[in-house]
């Protein structure tokens, strides 16, 4: 609100301004035209403030690594039932499963199972992990009240 | 369009309106559009970093990383620490000497608590490759007999390092604290600001957030993995947390975890079920995580009275929090954690 009052305020003072020099040189043609682009640029900014307040992407999208390289992004605030799929790398198979907003792997063919006992992934901050089979589950979160208290990083 | 002054002011007048006006609190600006993002596997782990800079630094950050790892693997069969456990008398690196140098006085400083000669009896256990067993007790009893730190002689004039037979080293309590401080001071030298690296929980910070506020860290609840059990703030700080959670196996109701005290060659249970150390330095940090959780809760505030380079959390395996006097402004207790009793210790130097 800060930026639209200053917004407000300077254009006030330009028009004013604008008014002053055609008082001198009576050209009123000019002094629309100018009102016109200030008025543009204006409800162009307001337009701007109002969609990046309340009409921002709040997707929440998970990103599968396979030693190192993407080769999944799913976002997960379009998912409406639970889903599952298997992904077979060199080293054995991890089975995904998606439901709205969250992300797992539910079953894993690796030694330790540490990426299928670290549960559901429902925040950025800490990635799921499946140390054997090289693969990685990160979230980004566009979401404004995201869950992980914004949060820079997990010391563990 | 005529030049003077008033044409002059509008055209300034619309460029303030065009760009937007930015706040700026501190005097280093930090440009957000900045940041740069990386996660990948290294050093048998998940590392993320985030960094405001350029592109070519995070490419550099890996090579540095991959050059360490390569070097101080204790698996990796061409890794200098791997010959060092072969030949058990090596010539290696700077950065290695130079590793096992601050390892050793760290080793000192905790009177043998952290030994990076417990190696041979990590291996036993199974904590090196996932076979978890427990040993017998005479396989222990012969192996702890050469777990001594100041059998190791490292001459650093000729960058050779010399163990004693049966001997062998990890520095896997340090290499990761230590990598931290060496990407910190390659940022340095890379004039980036504002960073926050996560080598695998290994939290280290250079500087503060672009907008200026402290980086903040959740703690991880020993009780439950998807759960944070407090918040801390830091800048230009290491967060490393040691805890009996990380790695175990249990056989007949008895939790068996991957610290080792390195005296008595048995898994730790003291009644500790974390440590975290916030300190400058991440070879300090990551170093102390593990001696004071190998010390356990009143013997650890002993050692952190006596010192003044870190602040300390510990929880106990009743669910109970103490933390030292240093971190009162800065870290709070989540309110709904599992089994986090909600009575703090804060413990004073007096």
């Amino acid at each position: 609100m800060n930026n639209l009052f200053s917004i407000t305020h300077s254009i006030t003072q330009i028009t004013d301004l604008f008014s002053r020099k055609n008082q001198k040189k009576h050209n009123p043609i000019k002094t629309t035209a100018w009102i016109i682009v200030i008025g543009f640029i204006f409800v162009f900014s307001c337009i701007a403030i109002v969609y990046n307040t309340y009409f921002r992407e709040t997707g929440t999208i998970a990103y599968i690594y396979q030693d190192g390289i993407c080769i999944y992004s799913i976002d997960l605030s379009t998912v409406t039932e639970s889903k599952s799929f298997v992904i077979t790398g060199e080293q054995g198979n991890n089975t995904i499963l998606i439901e709205e907003g969250k992300i797992c792997i539910s079953e894993a063919d690796c030694p330790d199972q540490v990426c299928v006992r670290s549960g559901w992934l429902t925040n950025s901050v800490a990635p799921i992990v499946c140390l054997p089979h090289k693969l990685v589950i990160s979230l980004v979160s566009e979401d404004n009240t995201n869950t992980s208290l914004e949060l820079d990083g997990v010391a563990k | 369009m005529i030049i003077n002054k008033k044409n002059v002011m509008l055209l300034l007048c619309f460029a303030i309106l065009i760009t937007g006006c930015k706040s700026i609190k501190n005097i280093d600006i930090i440009d957000i559009d900045t940041k740069k993002e990386t996660t990948f596997i290294a050093m048998d782990t998940v590392m993320t970093l985030t960094i405001y800079g350029k592109d070519e630094t995070l490419t550099k950050i890996k090579e540095l990383i991959t050059n360490l790892e390569s070097k101080l693997s204790v698996t990796n069969e061409k890794s200098e620490i791997y010959n060092i456990n072969k030949t058990k008398n090596a010539t290696v690196s700077k950065e290695t000497v130079n590793l096992v140098v601050q390892a050793l006085s760290l080793c000192e400083r905790t009177n043998g608590n952290l030994d990076i000669s417990v190696y041979p009896i990590l291996k036993e256990w199974g904590f090196t490759t996932g076979k978890y067993q427990i040993p017998s007790k005479s396989t222990i009893e012969s192996k702890a007999r050469y777990v001594n730190y100041k059998n190791i002689i490292c001459d650093m004039a000729n960058n050779t390092i010399i163990l004693e037979n049966n001997m062998e080293i990890d520095l896997g309590s340090v290499a990761k604290g230590y990598t931290g401080d060496c990407v910190v001071e390659l940022l340095k030298s890379e004039n980036v600001m504002s960073a926050l690296l996560n080598l695998g929980g290994n939290i280290q910070a250079l500087g503060h957030k672009p907008d200026g506020s402290m980086w903040k860290i959740g703690i991880q609840n020993p009780f439950h993995n998807e759960e944070y059990m407090g918040t801390l703030k830091i800048a230009d700080e290491a967060v490393v947390t040691s805890g009996s959670y990380e790695r175990y196996f249990v056989v007949d109701g008895t939790v068996y975890c991957h610290i080792i005290d390195p005296t008595t060659g048995m898994s730790i249970q003291n009644g500790l079920t974390s440590v975290t150390i916030v300190g400058e330095s991440g070879i300090i940090c990551d170093g102390l995580s593990t001696a004071l959780f190998v010390m356990g809760l009143e013997e650890a505030i002993e050692f952190w009275k006596e010192s003044n380079d870190f602040e300390a959390i510990f929880i106990t395996e009743d669910g109970k929090v103490t933390i030292t006097e240093g971190l009162i402004e800065r870290f709070s207790l989540l309110e709904t954690t599992t089994k986090i009793n909600q009575e703090m210790e804060i413990i004073y130097r007096e």
